[in-house]
């Protein structure tokens, strides 16, 4: 199948999906107890009726059901995402800021735990009765086993307080520090590092115990034994022809993947108080803030399935055998 | 209203010793530093004329002046009313303005600001009670605001002070689109006030940053140069942060985690602050369901609950109890009611009058009690404490977890509920934050703190309406000590404790804010040592 | 069914495999050690509390009293409740909580994998659409607000997981009925005219069975995970125990009590690692692959 047909495809597969998701949200959260006029109410320590009458015409929630959905859809479809109820903003901006600090720790996450992960494999596989091949079984127990936000709040304590090298008020960066572009980059890196670390521990097990399972399945194949046979040195053989096949089964989960780590995020993120968007879903869950809600699955199914797609495309470049559709 | 001026000066003892401590440690603050505060709360928007509580009130008394602010012995003091007056029927205040004071747009603050103010804040603020009794606001000229009432109302005063009674600027407020309100004006995100600080920028669960006022009207003040509220969720991290020296000033310290900071050398930690919040824990009967509609049932319960216990135990001395619907921190207080103290045989025996006998396993009857989903200390804890200690006398407690709020508030509101515990503030003046609790015209249905317990009785309505509006401070007094006997004798709620403000703020502070307000107040005076 | 088919069948389920590979699981050392620690787990947590009799709601002690003190094993927590009674009933019901959520997660995974792979064409575009679905939302956001819309209770918990979770269980099924459907016994079968039903359940199904069981006792330990991840975030049901539960509402002591939420921390983690352990060397043993070397 040509690349651009597939694409298209794609896309319209997307948008069906997108479009199943926000409708499907859209009626759990409406079926949940409360609305967002109660929370606006408890906050503000009270309300007479008149004034809760008042804010849900003011947000339309006064509407039938099918109506407020049919507005919200149509609103969708117009590139309209919708006003927070809480927040008074519109919903993409409250969004935008918070996708980039959650993509800048999953991504930073799932790139160490992917090249860490298969940097461990690898020399796991090549000796695999080493002493990191039995540190890499034991590392991949540990992280999958520990659960993740168990392991935030210990390594908070440990590396903020008990060794306090680290920020102790979580964040993103301090916002009372200089703030020239250096220096807040600097920051962040500096605000970045438990929680990066925090995250990948899932992943850099399994991307580890992955990496090291096809290394030695690729290591005892037959072109290999011929590259050997060639003699190419050893080096080359492990890192340019074994690792380019070892890899792709990585790659693969790292997209399928990507949800869940979205997921972890949401653990990780309360743990440390990271502005991101795991955040900002708990807090509009918990306030029924329907758009942005829905606001947040819409953009984290989107980024989902923009790397399930980027994961393809991976693939297709790493494995020059799959050229046609088939999956 | 000279009696009500008496009345704060007859305020308890406890609050002028707190007041003279204060001024012992005042001392000149050093120009300049950014003072940093942490918080859990995020809040809507920075505009408390349209929206209660502290996470708006917190920044919000630093953006917006008010008239009066209130010092640590309860009095009133002048802020932007130069001084204030009252005529003598008590049924009008003449208020004067400060001249030269400016909104942080340069627009000159007149008297029609103020009335503007409070039309807007008796439209749109959940306390109807603040400012329902007053009929209009007249401005003979710029300088000057006479507020007339249509009955005495003792209350006014606190209610023209901290987050309470903000002055809007009108030619801000008065420029509405379509579908716009007060409510949801887009200004009350980036807020133009008066106050000693002025807004930079939110970041929606991050931080707040506030600078300094340069054309503030009080001279020579603020001290501090900038003002971070940083959004920290987490207790323990709270504690870490502080611990770390990454922030300046916390309230709200739970009650596990003081004795930790206490060892801090880096910090004091202090339960002074915030004696008009008077936040009651208490236990909440569905008076108009069986077995709960039955008082002998609710008094046992209140036998069986060991008050001390709670204190002691699970508060960790921290808190103090709270006998009656009326904060003990306040002038109105008396500790003259039932208090029933740990009884359990007394509690079996008023469950038998009331006909529930034990079956075969012990059990009376099943009920659920709920908790309001915030504070765990001083909510879940002691929901779940209850659970075996009802048991005692036979009474098979099921808990039910509301995972977040509208969860809670709409079973509370919506009268589906057997018990509940909840935590509602006195704000000041009974008036303001205590009369909703116990009059018959608040049972409404789907709001939560209203008069949820249902509970009716016509003899303590007119206790409370004639007490709301008597000037007179010992006829007042004796108004609402008969109003709480009444309620500790019906018992619609078992009152518990009140945990204070427990502040936490680093040694270099001067001047922490620890007043009737806490830090809801003016931080112009606070800085940092030399 | 024709006598020759059913012979045909006896004839695919041989013993031979199930013993070699039951061979292989316990001349596994890690395995071993996994399933030690997953008995004595269940043997704890089922048969403790009928010796240890303390009540897991009863305030015993001042709260959070140090392990070992006052004769407390392992101490009292943030309300004085003691923690060895709330570590063994709060096992069975994080232990119940896994298995029914894995068994939940299994069912439909197999169920849709199995109708996907087998018929193809638009029952399988169909299905592939709906697993679709749930790969791309967040399965914790979605499982958090399945269990906020009907209260929290051990038994919406577990659906909510199970009904999240399932989406690589009917990947996996699917794929190996798509391979196995296409080898020759399915295609004999078929030609003795045996239903489609009896080709899933009995022919197909048992021959796709080894990677499903190593990922149904896989999924209990992620199942357990996610119990604690879901009472760490404040939903768990206040009447009954459990590890998340005792870990999520000790956590605000944490500073001034490590015991609280270390141990049914260490409890969790043991728990996961034994279940992963099983798991792997259930991979390896039924793995023909590596059987062969």
């Amino acid at each position: 199948m040509h690349i651009a047909s597939v694409l298209i495809r794609r896309i319209l597969n997307a948008a069906g999906l997108l479009a199943a998701v926000l409708i499907l949200c859209f009626t759990l959260i409406h079926l949940a107890p409360g609305d967002p006029a109660e929370v606006i109410a408890g906050e503000m320590g009270g309300a007479t009726e008149e004034m809760m009458a008042e804010i849900r015409a003011l947000y339309g929630l006064d509407r039938p059901f099918h109506v407020q959905l049919l507005s919200y859809l149509g609103n969708v479809a117009q590139g309209d995402l919708g006003y927070s109820f809480y927040f008074n903003q519109p919903v993409t901006d409250l969004i935008v800021e918070r996708l980039g600090a959650t993509l800048l720790l999953v991504i930073s996450a799932l790139l160490l735990a992917i090249f860490l992960g298969t940097f461990l494999g690898v020399v796991a596989a090549r000796n695999p009765n080493g002493l990191i091949s039995h540190f890499v079984t034991v590392l991949a127990l540990f992280g999958y086993a520990a659960p993740v936000f168990w392991t935030a709040i210990i390594l908070l304590i440990l590396f903020a307080s008990v060794i306090p090298i680290f920020p102790a008020s979580g964040g993103m960066y301090d916002i009372t520090g200089p703030d020239d572009p250096i220096s807040r980059a600097l920051d962040i890196a500096h605000h970045m590092v438990l929680p990066v670390i925090t995250l990948s521990t899932i992943y850099l097990a399994f991307y580890s115990r992955l990496a090291r399972a096809s290394m030695l399945d690729v290591l005892g194949s037959d072109y290999i034994r011929t590259a050997r046979a060639k003699g190419l040195a050893e080096v080359v053989v492990v890192y340019k022809h074994a690792l380019r096949n070892a890899v792709l089964p990585v790659v693969t989960f790292a997209g399928l993947q990507f949800a869940q780590l979205m997921s972890g995020a949401v653990l990780v993120e309360a743990v440390y108080s990271w502005p991101g968007l795991g955040t900002l879903a708990f807090e509009s869950l918990l306030r029924r803030d329907t758009p942005t809600l829905l606001g947040i699955l819409f953009f984290s199914s989107m980024v989902v399935i923009i790397a399930n797609l980027l994961t393809d495309i991976a693939y297709r470049l790493i494995d020059p055998r799959i050229r046609s559709g088939a999956r | 209203m000279t009696s009500f001026i008496k009345f704060a000066r007859a305020t308890t003892a406890a609050a002028l010793a707190l007041g003279m401590a204060w001024q012992a440690q005042a001392a000149e603050p050093k120009k300049g530093g950014t003072l940093t505060l942490l918080t859990s709360q995020v809040p809507r928007h920075f505009n408390p004329a349209v929206q209660s509580g502290t996470a708006t009130g917190r920044p919000g008394t630093q953006i917006f002046a008010t008239l009066l602010r209130f010092d640590e012995g309860w009095e009133p003091q002048p802020y932007l009313a130069e001084s204030w007056s009252w005529s003598d029927d008590n049924l009008s205040m003449t208020v004067k303005l400060r001249a030269g004071a400016r909104f942080h747009d340069g627009h000159p603050i007149t008297s029609k600001d103020v009335r503007f103010s409070i039309e807007t804040v008796k439209a749109n603020h959940p306390f109807k009670t603040m400012f329902g009794a007053v009929a209009s606001v007249e401005t003979p000229d710029d300088l000057t605001a006479v507020i007339k009432l249509s009955q005495t109302h003792p209350a006014l005063e606190l209610a023209m002070s901290s987050a309470l009674l903000p002055i809007i600027p009108e030619h801000v407020y008065s420029k509405l689109e379509e579908g716009q309100t007060a409510k949801n004006h887009p200004m009350n995100a980036t807020p133009v006030g008066s106050g000693p600080f002025k807004f930079v920028e939110y970041k929606q669960g991050e931080y707040i940053v506030l600078e300094r006022n340069d054309d503030y009207f009080l001279p020579g003040l603020p001290y501090l140069d900038r003002i971070v509220y940083k959004i920290v969720r987490d207790s323990s991290q709270r504690v870490i942060t502080m611990e770390q020296g990454e922030a300046d000033f916390y309230t709200e310290v739970e009650s596990i985690n003081i004795r930790r900071l206490q060892k801090a050398e880096n910090l004091v930690v202090s339960d002074h602050g915030g004696e008009a919040i008077g936040p009651i824990t208490w236990l909440a009967f569905n008076t108009k369901r069986a077995p709960f509609d039955n008082p002998k049932v609710r008094q046992a319960i209140a036998y069986a609950v060991d008050r001390n216990f709670i204190i002691k135990a699970l508060q960790r001395g921290v808190s103090k109890a709270a006998t009656g619907p009326i904060a003990p921190s306040s002038p109105y207080y008396t500790p003259d009611v039932e208090t029933y103290d740990l009884d359990l045989d007394k509690a079996k025996a008023l469950l038998d009058e009331a006909g529930l006998k034990p079956d075969g396993d012990g059990i009376r009857f099943a009920a659920s009690i709920d908790y309001l989903p915030a504070l765990p200390e001083q909510q879940k804890n002691i929901a779940e404490y209850l659970k075996p200690q009802l048991k005692k006398i036979g009474i098979d407690v099921t808990v039910r977890n509301a995972p977040d709020f509208p969860t809670w508030a709409k079973r509370v509101s919506g009268h589906d509920f057997d018990m509940t515990m909840d935590l509602v503030f006195n704000w000041g003046d009974p008036v303001i934050g205590v009369h909703r609790t116990y009059i018959c015209d608040n049972i409404v249905k789907g709001v939560i703190w209203s008069n949820t317990q249902q509970y009716c009785n016509p003899k303590v309505d007119e206790t409370l309406t004639m007490a709301g509006k008597e000037p007179d401070l010992a006829k007042r007094k004796a108004l609402y000590a008969e109003f709480q006997k009444t309620v500790a004798q019906d018992l619609p709620i078992y009152w518990l404790d009140i945990v204070p403000y427990t502040n936490v703020h680093s040694k270099k502070l001067v001047n922490p804010p620890l007043g009737i307000w806490a830090d809801m107040h003016p931080l112009d005076k606070v800085g940092f040592a030399e | 069914m024709s006598d020759a088919a059913r012979e045909f069948e006896q004839e695919l389920r041989v013993e031979s495999p199930a013993r070699e590979a039951w061979r292989m699981f316990i001349s596994n050392n890690s395995a071993i050690v996994g399933l030690a620690i997953f008995t004595l787990i269940i043997l704890t947590t089922f048969v403790g509390p009928l010796v240890y009799t303390v009540d897991p709601f009863e305030l015993v002690w001042a709260p959070l009293t140090p392990p070992g003190e006052e004769g407390w094993l392992l101490g009292t927590d943030y309300l004085g409740r003691d923690l060895v009674a709330g570590l063994l009933i709060g096992g069975q019901s994080t232990l119940a909580v896994g298995a029914a959520a894995a068994v939940i997660t299994i069912t439909i995974g197999i169920t849709v994998g199995a109708l996907a792979g087998y018929y193809r064409g638009w029952v399988d575009e169909a299905l592939m659409r709906v697993t679709e679905f749930f790969q791309v939302l967040p399965p914790l956001l979605l499982a958090m607000v399945l269990v906020m819309l009907f209260e929290p209770s051990l038994t919406t918990i577990a659906f909510a997981i199970g009904i999240v979770s399932w989406t690589s269980a009917a990947r996996l099924t699917r794929a190996e009925f798509m391979r196995i459907r296409e080898l020759e016994y399915v295609k004999a079968a078929r030609s003795i005219s045996a239903s489609n039903a009896r080709i899933i359940w009995r022919v197909i199904l048992p021959n796709a069975a080894p990677p499903l069981i190593v990922s149904a006792a896989l999924s209990v330990g992620t199942a357990i995970l996610f119990e604690a991840g879901l009472s760490f975030l404040g939903l768990s049901d206040a009447n009954v125990m459990s590890w998340g539960k005792l870990i999520g509402d000790n956590r605000p002591a944490i500073l001034a009590a490590w015991w609280p939420v270390t141990f049914p921390g260490v409890a969790i983690f043991l728990t996961v690692l034994a279940v992963s352990l099983i798991g792997d060397g259930l991979n390896d043993a039924l793995n023909p692959k590596l059987r062969r070397r």
